[in-house]
């Protein structure tokens, strides 16, 4: 789900930062008011948690493959506006470090996972929690809503992609950027999300959420109680050793592919695409060299999860503290 | 208990003095930069585990890493010491984590702006590879620096062979800096407090602190070296393994590094 460079014209990109400037001008307003600072730190725990996540790469009907995002499962624990901020920072992590999703598309992806996820999933959870109630209608809602949340992030990327050849052609009539016109952008990315992707999400959301019920209950916004982090700490461990797993899966998502493989896809190489401007990342797709992938994949997961802690322990210096000096 | 009407007149009129200001900014200046030099001398986040490693061993370690980042011409060396950097500096307190991730990432930016012309003429790999080289050997040294006591540190120089004699001066520079250090705020404070309203004589008072801070300087001097000559200095300072306080868990380090730099001649030959 991670729109590559050159995939959306520099136009579509723009308004996708357009987009998402005043939603990340509001989350950091709602957080440093709703969060306390010391759980901040705990925040960057949960954004690991969906990096780690987005390793984890599943196979997909029609040969791409998919990833869960966790967006919804962050948002449960410590609010949407939370899980904005967190997802945001790590796709920027994923893009500037990793090659994985364009930095040009960074904003249009943020606006897809980072904030149409867990605010669809957690609108629905919310409602289910509500109407069932207990841990049944917390787990139900969870389950439901980062299914269907997951599903409006991919329905709202294949239309971006959709769009560009409708907006976007060279005289001779071929596509400047993403070739595939609607028709065909929804029906291929649904297919692999309605299906597998979604149900990914779903149980690595509920998942995660009844572990840390019984491992770790006040990992969350809600509990005033001090976290015991090792139960967390150790399946941030468990899913670092485990992402050598999403390398099972192969080929590519739909819609990052690399030029040369779409440019023998449909017949020829999208002009925009072939002549793009592209950021050398340090690990292009979690890949070091020549090496074993599996040594790329486990090196990236450490990086980007110790990254994401440090990040967010950073943040809560500078949040305000949670005790009211004047009351 | 004195009568009301026992107090003189002059003190009954009411006074409506206003001191004018006056610009005392290099004060401030000198007083801030002494306080955070001292801040930094003694706030060290020293958190020691049954694991972690004698000042001597760390400071090996931190020596090695720099030098074999620096020849590095694999990046998946670079990459598992950043790696290994990143979760080291999560654990650490939030003050030192916050010195540690300035101190990097300006000198990763600085390195970054000067390898620019590297991006223009189309080789970005060279200053991303440039910049994170740099992250990793000023993250390593701050991380040492800001969990390792400043006198064990300089006691642990002598693991890399650094003559008694610059230790010797090093450890006196250290304990001269912050006892003068104190001294010099004290003057400055005093200077401050005695500077009622405008005073055109506060610059040149700057002379008078410097001098102040000699004096005391070569009394402190005199003073440490009788100390020394009390307790049997003969000019000899002992540079013994004793003093290193070497224990059983540096082997597993030692043994760690050994570790990294055979991954260095490894991931070398793969190029």
């Amino acid at each position: 789900m991670h729109i590559p460079e050159n995939y959306l014209s520099p136009s579509t990109c723009g308004v996708g930062y357009l987009a998402i400037v005043p939603i990340w001008h509001a989350a950091i307003k709602h957080v440093s008011k709703e969060v306390p600072r010391e759980k901040m730190p705990l925040i960057g725990i949960a954004a690991a948690f969906s990096f780690l996540s987005m390793m984890f790469n599943i196979p997909l009907p029609g040969g791409t493959t998919g990833h869960a995002v966790c967006g919804t499962l962050i948002a449960i624990l410590f609010g949407p506006w939370s899980a904005v901020l967190a997802i945001s920072i790590a796709l920027a992590i994923q893009a500037f470090l990793f090659g994985d999703g364009g930095i040009l598309s960074l904003g249009a992806n943020c606006f897809n996972m980072a904030f149409v996820l867990p605010f669809v999933g957690y609108s629905i959870y919310k409602v289910i929690r509500d109407r069932i109630g207990g841990e049944r209608g917390e787990l139900i809602g969870a389950g439901v809503g980062s299914y269907l949340g997951l599903n409006a992030a991919a329905l709202l990327t294949a239309i971006e992609f959709g769009i560009q050849p409708l907006l976007f052609t060279a005289s001779d009539g071929t596509a400047l950027y993403c070739p595939y016109p609607i028709s065909v952008a929804v029906p291929a990315m649904m297919l692999g999300h309605l299906t597998v992707a979604g149900i990914a999400e779903a149980g690595f959301t509920v998942g995660i959420l009844s572990f840390l019920h019984s491992a770790a209950p006040s990992f969350g916004i809600e509990s005033h109680d001090a976290t015991n982090t090792t139960p967390v700490l150790g399946l941030v461990l468990a899913l670092i050793a485990a992402t050598p797993l999403g390398l099972l899966a192969t080929g590519d998502a739909w819609g990052e592919w690399a030029t040369e493989d779409l440019a023998e896809m449909v017949g020829y190489a999208p002009a925009g695409l072939a002549e793009g401007w592209e950021w050398s990342s340090l690990m292009p797709d979690y890949t070091v060299g020549n090496l074993p992938e599996w040594i790329g994949y486990i090196l990236s997961a450490v990086i980007g999860a110790a990254l994401l802690v440090i990040i967010f322990r950073l943040v809560s210096g500078m949040a305000r503290p949670s005790v009211d000096f004047d009351a | 208990m004195a009568e009301p009407r026992d107090i003189p007149d002059w003190l009954k009129t009411s006074e409506h003095y206003r001191p004018g200001t006056d610009r005392d900014g290099f004060v401030m200046r000198s007083l801030l930069s002494l306080t955070s030099v001292l801040a930094q001398l003694r706030d060290v986040s020293a958190q020691r585990t049954r694991l972690s490693p004698t000042p001597a061993v760390r400071l090996l370690w931190c020596l090695a890493c720099v030098l074999l980042v620096s020849l590095a011409r694999n990046y998946l060396f670079v990459a598992v010491v950043l790696a290994g950097l990143l979760v080291r500096v999560c654990l650490l307190p939030h003050k030192a984590l916050v010195r540690v991730a300035t101190g990097a990432l300006a000198a990763a930016s600085l390195a970054f702006v000067v390898s620019l012309p590297a991006v223009l003429i189309g080789q970005p790999r060279s200053a991303v590879t440039l910049a994170t080289k740099s992250l990793t050997s000023v993250g390593m040294v701050l991380t040492v620096a800001t969990t390792t006591p400043i006198g064990e540190l300089t006691d642990a120089l002598r693991a890399v062979g650094v003559p008694a004699q610059v230790i010797l001066t090093f450890n006196l520079a250290l304990n001269g800096i912050v006892r003068l250090g104190e001294t010099a705020l004290e003057v400055l404070q005093a200077l401050r407090l005695r500077s009622v309203g405008v005073n055109h004589h506060k610059q040149a008072s700057m002379g008078g602190i410097g001098g102040v801070v000699l004096l005391k300087a070569e009394r402190a001097a005199q003073d440490t070296y009788d100390a020394m000559r009390c307790r049997g200095f003969d000019g000899t300072y002992r540079t013994d393994g004793a003093r290193l306080g070497l224990k059983p868990v540096d082997a597993l380090w030692v043994a760690l590094l050994a570790a990294l730099v055979s991954l260095f001649l490894f991931t070398q030959r793969m190029v």
